[in-house]
């Protein structure tokens, strides 16, 4: 390893000596490139099928072409929340730091789809319902759910010990599948505004190319939210390294004090040292 | 094609929804740039 000998930036970074210093500095790879084009590509090909070819809906007119973004981005809260919660449980039991990075990266990447299904949900819910928002059992337990991230996320920000603080976050991580079974059964549990499941049923509700669109939806933000996730936990990973290795150089300079010799360093110590 | 009675409330959870992506991706992107300056090479195991 070249850490302990080469020359370091003015971030403190050890560089390599060699050719290796041609290695890109950010957090993506060939698989993550390829993964970009395909999650640009379904996505053009939503637009496409959401906006274009999709016939409107007999009820709900032009307004249903906003079901293609607001249904999958729901379910992929809920996977984030998922990858959040058994990123936790494997953390609290491994203590290996791969599983915190992974915990974070799935909490802020299910807030950014929480803030997608909110939003598009208030404005399909304008035109259906006739208001942007109402205290119904899900629009209420999926803003819950949101507070909860946003609540995780700023845990993760306090100024504490890296073990302590991963401790808290890992047990506050194991809250959010609960709450994702809530946000998913409250239209069963309790009498909601909000439609009942479409699509995950042997039997969907809805066929034709509303369907074909819809699956294209799953697909695009599928493919989006796969990438956000990697180059997110290749964030949460710099990080973690980032600050290991402040702590280690500061160790370094802490000890390097320690075994200096004290000398007198200005005339008035001189004199102090003498008299 | 979209009729204009809905086209406002489609127009803008499509563009809202497609400028958070974008900039959160973005906001990753520059934040793992940012980091990667400051660990060796050899800890971006996937570089």
């Amino acid at each position: 390893m070249t850490a302990t000998t080469s020359p370091r930036t003015a971030a403190g970074a050890p560089q390599p000596a060699d050719g290796a210093a041609a290695a890109p500095a950010h957090t993506g790879s060939r698989p993550t490139r390829i993964l970009g084009v395909l999650a640009l590509a379904s996505s053009a090909l939503l637009v496409l099928y959401g906006l274009v070819i999709s016939p409107p809906d007999v009820e709900m007119a032009d307004s249903v072409r906003l079901m293609y973004v607001h249904v999958p981005s729901a379910t992929y809260l809920y996977v984030g929340c998922f990858f959040t919660t058994f990123a936790s449980a494997m953390w609290l039991w491994k203590r290996t730091p791969g599983w915190d990075a992974l915990a974070e990266a799935g909490a802020e990447v299910a807030l950014v789809f929480s803030f997608i299904t909110l939003g598009t949900g208030s404005l399909w819910g304008r035109p259906t319902w006739g208001t942007y928002w109402t205290w119904d059992a899900r629009l209420t337990s999926t803003a819950v759910l949101t507070v909860l991230l946003i609540g995780y996320l700023a845990l993760r920000r306090l100024d504490l010990d890296p073990g302590t603080r991963s401790a808290r976050v890992a047990v506050l991580g194991l809250l959010l599948v609960p709450n994702v079974i809530v946000v998913n059964r409250s239209v069963d549990w309790w009498r909601s505004l909000h439609q009942g499941e479409t699509v995950a049923r042997i039997d969907p509700t809805i066929d034709g190319d509303m369907l074909v669109a819809l699956m294209v939806g799953f697909l695009a933000l599928g493919l989006v939210f796969a990438w956000l996730m990697v180059h997110r936990f290749r964030v949460a990973w710099l990080e973690q390294q980032a600050d290991r290795f402040d702590l280690d150089e500061a160790l370094a300079l802490r000890r390097a004090e320690a075994s200096a010799p004290t000398t007198p360093t200005t005339p008035a110590d001189t004199a102090k040292g003498t008299a | 094609m979209i009729a204009m009675t809905h086209a406002g409330y489609v127009a803008a959870g499509w563009i809202g929804t497609a400028a958070l992506l974008g900039g959160y991706a973005w906001h990753v992107v520059r934040r793992g740039r940012k980091l990667s300056r400051q660990v060796p090479a050899s800890e971006r195991r996937w570089s």
